[in-house]
C-alpha cells in the first residue's frame, strides 16, 4: 500500500472513530425526546421523533416498540402492528412486544397468515441461528471428509460424524428456506391502510377476495405497478393496493 | 422387433399415464351440482322452448327421457359432455337438451326432475313457463313495421319483446330485442340497440341468436339481443322504445328513361341500353349505402309494490333461490378464523341478494363479506353467488349458528326465508387473546408473564421502554451480510493448513514406502542373479554382500550402504557358525574387489554357491 492512501485511509479511520459515538449521543437525546413526547401523551409529535431515528437507521427492538405504542395510543392500529412486527423481527423473544402486539391484534381484529407445519415446528430457531448452525456443520462436516480422504484407515467415528453434520446442514439449510420465505418471513407485509380490500384484478372494481383489517399480515408475493400480489389469511391470494401495505422488514 | 416392442411399451405407459392424469383430475373435481334453466320462460302455443338440464361434476348421470307437464311435450333431444380446465381444476359436466312445445294456453310448473348421479340423487329447481294464446311480440311493433313506408326503412325494422307484463320492483323480467335486416342490403349495424326509459335498469345486452326468418312473406336477417329489465319503481310505465343505428343499401330511384344521358355513340337518341349508369358504375349506381334508424314501439309494464313486513335481513333479493353454506375449519381456538362459504343460487336480481347473516351472532366477530357470482345465463338472471364470510369466535363454542338469507318469491307472492342447519364445530378455548397487561410506568419485563387461561379484554398495551442498545440492530439475516462470509475465511485457511499437512505427510510417507520397494525389489533381483551359475567370483561376492546388506537394511529401516557383517549378524540375530560364514562372506568379497579379479580361484565351487545362498535365505527376522 502506498503511504499516501495508508495516510488517507487512516485518517478516515480516526474521523468515524470520532463520529460514532457524537451520532449515538445525538440519536439517544433524540430518543429520550421522543420517549417525554410521548409522556407527554404528544402522539404525533413522539412518532415524529421515533419515525426520525428510523429513517437515520439506528434501528433497535425497543424503537420499533415505542412506536408501535405511540401509533397504536394515535389509534392507528395498522402501524402500531407493523412497528410491534419489527420488534419482533429484530428480536423474536421481545416480551413487551409480543404482548402488546397480541392486545392491539384483538383490539383490531386483524388477520393473521397460518404458519405451514414446517414452520411451526422450526420456530424453536431463527434464521440468523440456523444460519450459524448450518455454517458450523458444514465446517465440521468438510473437515471430517479431508480428514477421511487422506487417513490410512478409514475411523467409525468421523464417517458417523460427517453424516451427522451433513444431515444437520440440510436441515439448517431447510429451515432457513421455509422460515424466509414463510409467513414470519422477508415478504411478510403488514396491512396499515383502512377498509382495505384484496381483489381479484388489479382494479379498484374488480371482485373482492376478502377483506382485510388494518394489522392483517399479508405475504408479497410479486409487485405490479401500485399493486402487490400477496397470500392472505385463510389459504386465499389477491390483488392489495402496494400504498395500503408496507413490508416488516426494512 | 425390439424397436417394435419398445413402440408398443411406450404407447401403454402413454395410455396408462392419460388415464391416470384423469383419475387424478376427477379426483379432485367438485361434488355434483344440477342447474335446470328454460331458454325463455315465455312462449306462445306451438312455440318450441329450450330446456336444459346441466349435471357439473358427474358423467354417468341418469336424466329422464321424458318429462310429463300436462299441457306440455317435453322430450329430451340430446345430450352432450363438457370439460372445462382451469389451473388444472377440471369440471366435467353433462347437458341434457330437452324441447318444450307447449300445446296449451296457461301457466305450466316443470316439477323438479330427479337426476341419479351414483348413488346420489339431485334435483333440479322447478321451473315456470307462461304460455300465451298467441306470439309475445307487441302487435303494435308489428303494426309499425308493417305500417314502415316503402323506403329504407323496409328493409329493417326493431322490436322489443317484454313477455312478463306485470311485475314487482326489483324482478328480474327477461326481454328481447329483435332487429330485422333485409339480408340483400348489406346491413351494418354501426350504433346500439339500446333500451329509452326511466325507472328501470336492465342487464347489459347479449347477442343470443342470428336467424333467418320469414316474415310476411319476406326473409329477414334478425339478430336477437338478451337482457333482463327490473323495475325500481312501482306503477305503470313503459319500457322503450329500443333504438339502434344501421347502415343499409339502399336500391337507387329508378331514373326515367328521358333522364337517362345520351351516349355519345347513340346518335341517334335510340334509348341505347349502354347508356344505363350500371355500365359507368357497375358497383356504386345501382344501389347506395345509407344510415337508417332503427325504432321499435315501447312495451307497457305494470310494476307492483313488495308487500310490507319484510324480514329483517331482507336485502331485496327478488326470485326463486336455494342456500347451501359450509364452514372451514371445524376445530379451532377462540379468537382464531373460520371461513364460512354460502352459496345461493337459483333465478333472480342477484345484484341485490347479500351475504346470508347469522341467526345469532353472540360471541362471534364477523368480517365482511367477499361473493362472487356464476351466471347460468346469458344475461344473468340464473346462476350462484357465493359468499365467502370470516367470523372468529370470541368464546367456547359448539356450533355454528344457522345462517338466513331472506328474498321475495313473485311467483308466491310472499317472502321466504331460507335457513341452514347449525353445523358443528369445535371450538377451544386454549389460546388467551392476551396476556396479562398494564403498568403505566416503566418497569422490569418480568412483569408480563402471558397468561396461560383465557382472560377478559385487556385494557391497555404496556409501558414504554427507555433503554436502546448502543449498536444499531438489522433486519438483514446473518447470511446476507459481508462480515458472515469473511468469517467463513477462518475455517477455510484452517482447512487449507489440514489439507497441506496432510498432503505432505502422505507425499513423505510415500517416499519411504517406494525406498523400501526399491530395496526389496533389488533384494530380490540379488537372489536371482545369485542363483544363476554364470557370475565371476567377484561379482557373486560383491552381489552376496549387497544382499545381505540390503536384507539388513529392510529389516532394520536403515542405509544398506551403512550395513558390515556384524550390524547383519545383530539384525538376524545369527549363531555364532552363521556369524563366521558371514564374517568370511564380506572378507572374500572387499578381498576380490580390492586386491583384483585374478586372485584366487577362476571359478566359485557349487559347495560354495550353496553355502552362500543358505546363509542368504536363512537371513530373516
Amino acid at each position: 500500500m502506498k503511504p499516501r492512501k495508508l495516510i488517507v485511509n487512516l485518517c478516515c479511520a480516526i474521523t468515524y472513530a470520532f463520529l460514532i459515538p457524537s451520532v449515538f449521543a445525538q440519536s439517544d437525546a433524540q430518543f429520550a425526546k421522543a420517549n417525554q413526547e410521548y409522556a407527554d401523551r404528544n402522539f404525533k409529535e413522539a412518532i415524529d421523533g421515533y419515525d426520525q431515528l428510523v429513517r437515520s437507521g439506528q434501528w433497535s427492538a425497543n424503537l420499533f416498540y415505542d412506536l408501535g405504542n405511540a401509533y397504536f395510543r394515535a389509534g392507528d392500529f395498522g402501524h402500531a402492528i407493523l412497528n410491534y412486527e419489527r420488534a419482533l423481527a429484530l428480536d423474536r423473544h421481545h416480551p413487551e412486544a409480543d404482548a402488546n402486539l397480541r392486545i392491539v391484534r384483538d383490539e383490531a381484529r386483524a388477520l393473521e397468515l397460518t404458519p405451514t407445519l414446517a414452520e411451526r415446528y422450526l420456530k424453536f430457531a431463527n434464521v440468523n441461528q440456523f444460519t450459524i448452525a448450518s455454517a458450523i456443520a458444514l465446517w465440521v462436516a468438510t473437515f471430517c471428509i479431508v480428514a477421511l480422504i487422506f487417513a490410512r484407515r478409514r475411523s467409525g467415528a468421523v464417517i458417523a460424524l460427517s453424516i451427522v453434520s451433513l444431515s444437520i446442514f440440510a436441515v439448517a439449510v431447510f429451515a432457513i428456506y421455509q422460515l424466509d420465505n414463510g409467513s414470519n418471513g422477508r415478504a411478510l407485509a403488514i396491512v396499515t391502510g383502512m377498509n382495505v380490500q384484496a381483489r381479484v384484478a388489479t382494479a379498484d372494481n374488480a371482485n373482492s377476495v376478502l377483506a382485510l383489517p388494518p394489522g392483517s399480515e399479508i405475504r408479497v408475493l410479486s409487485n405490479r405497478g401500485d399493486w402487490i400480489y400477496a397470500a392472505l389469511p385463510n389459504n386465499l391470494r389477491g390483488w392489495v393496493p402496494a400504498k395500503s401495505a408496507e413490508a416488516v422488514r426494512l | 422387433m425390439n424397436g417394435t416392442r419398445r413402440g408398443r411399451t411406450a404407447w401403454r405407459a402413454l395410455l396408462v399415464g392419460t388415464l391416470g392424469f384423469f383419475v387424478v383430475v376427477c379426483a379432485f373435481a367438485d361434488s355434483p351440482s344440477v342447474t335446470a334453466v328454460l331458454s325463455k320462460s315465455e312462449a306462445a302455443v306451438g312455440e318450441t322452448v329450450q330446456l336444459q338440464i346441466r349435471v357439473t361434476g358427474g358423467r354417468s348421470a341418469d336424466a329422464p327421457e321424458k318429462i310429463a307437464v300436462d299441457g306440455l311435450q317435453i322430450y329430451r333431444t340430446g345430450t352432450s359432455q363438457h370439460f372445462e380446465m382451469n389451473n388444472f381444476n377440471v369440471t366435467s359436466s353433462v347437458i341434457y337438451d330437452y324441447a318444450i312445445l307447449p300445446m296449451k294456453a296457461g301457466t305450466f310448473k316443470i316439477p323438479p326432475q330427479t337426476i341419479r348421479l351414483g348413488s346420489n340423487a339431485l334435483h333440479t329447481p322447478a321451473l315456470t313457463l307462461n304460455v300465451t294464446d298467441s306470439p309475445g311480440r307487441s302487435s303494435s311493433s308489428r303494426s309499425n313495421r308493417e305500417a314502415q313506408p316503402e323506403n329504407a326503412n323496409q328493409l329493417v325494422f326493431a322490436e322489443l319483446v317484454v313477455p312478463k307484463k306485470v311485475a314487482f320492483v326489483g324482478e328480474m323480467v327477461p326481454a328481447e330485442i329483435r332487429l330485422g335486416f333485409d339480408p340483400h342490403a348489406r346491413p351494418e349495424l354501426i350504433d346500439g340497440p339500446e333500451i329509452a326509459g326511466q325507472g328501470f335498469t336492465a342487464q347489459k345486452l347479449q347477442q343470443s341468436q342470428h336467424n333467418l326468418e320469414t316474415i310476411n312473406g319476406k326473409s329477414y336477417d334478425v339478430v336477437t339481443f338478451k337482457t333482463a329489465i327490473a323495475a325500481t319503481r312501482t306503477g305503470k310505465f313503459e319500457i322503450g322504445p329500443v333504438k339502434a343505428k344501421a347502415r343499409v343499401s339502399v336500391p337507387r330511384r329508378q331514373a326515367t328513361p328521358r333522364s337517362r344521358s345520351r351516349s355519345p355513340f347513340d346518335l341517334f337518341n335510340l334509348d341505347d341500353p349502354f347508356s344505363d349508369p350500371f355500365f359507368a358504375d357497375p358497383l356504386g349506381r345501382l344501389a347506395e349505402r345509407r344510415e337508417v334508424e332503427m325504432e321499435s314501439e315501447p312495451a307497457t309494464f305494470e310494476v307492483k309494490p313488495l308487500p310490507p313486513n319484510a324480514p329483517p335481513n331482507f336485502s331485496g333479493g327478488v326470485g326463486t333461490f336455494a342456500m347451501t353454506t359450509e364452514a372451514k375449519p371445524k376445530r379451532v381456538q377462540v379468537g382464531d378464523p373460520i371461513t364460512v362459504t354460502s352459496t345461493v343460487s337459483g333465478r333472480g336480481n342477484f345484484d341485490r341478494v347479500n351475504a346470508p347473516a347469522l341467526e345469532d351472532d353472540h360471541g362471534w366477530h364477523k368480517y365482511p363479506s367477499s361473493s362472487k357470482f356464476k351466471q347460468d345465463d346469458e344475461v344473468g338472471i340464473s346462476g350462484a353467488k357465493t359468499f365467502e364470510t370470516v367470523i372468529s369466535p370470541n368464546e367456547k363454542k359448539q356450533a355454528l349458528p344457522p345462517l338466513v338469507f331472506s328474498y321475495f318469491d313473485p311467483v308466491k307472492e310472499n317472502y321466504v326465508t331460507l335457513r341452514s342447519d347449525a353445523m358443528p364445530i369445535t371450538v377451544e378455548g386454549g389460546a388467551g387473546p392476551a396476556p396479562a397487561v398494564i403498568a403505566s410506568q416503566p418497569g422490569p419485563a418480568a412483569t408480563v408473564a402471558a397468561s396461560a387461561k383465557p382472560s377478559p379484554k385487556p385494557q391497555d398495551i404496556l409501558y414504554q421502554l427507555t433503554e436502546r442498545p448502543k449498536v444499531a440492530q438489522s433486519f438483514t439475516p446473518l447470511y446476507a451480510r459481508p462480515l458472515f462470509w469473511t468469517a467463513q475465511f477462518v475455517p477455510l485457511l484452517a482447512l487449507l493448513g489440514l489439507i497441506g499437512w496432510k498432503a505432505t505427510q502422505a507425499r513423505r510417507e510415500n517416499r519411504e514406502a517406494q525406498r523400501i520397494a526399491a530395496l526389496r525389489h533389488e533384494a530380490a533381483e540379488l537372489m536371482q542373479k545369485l542363483r544363476r551359475n554364470d557370475s565371476s567370483p567377484q561379482e557373486y561376492f560383491s552381489q552376496a554382500s549387497r544382499a545381505v546388506r540390503v536384507k539388513t537394511a529392510l529389516a532394520r529401516n536403515i542405509d544398506p550402504n551403512a550395513v558390515d557383517a556384524e550390524t547383519a549378524a545383530t539384525a538376524f540375530d545369527l549363531d555364532e557358525n552363521e556369524r563366521t560364514q558371514l564374517r568370511r562372506l564380506f572378507e572374500r568379497s572387499d578381498e576380490l574387489r580390492y586386491s583384483g579379479a585374478h586372485n584366487g580361484a577362476e571359478t566359485i565351487s557349487p559347495e560354495s554357491r550353496r553355502e552362500v545362498l543358505d546363509l542368504l535365505e536363512n537371513l530373516r527376522t
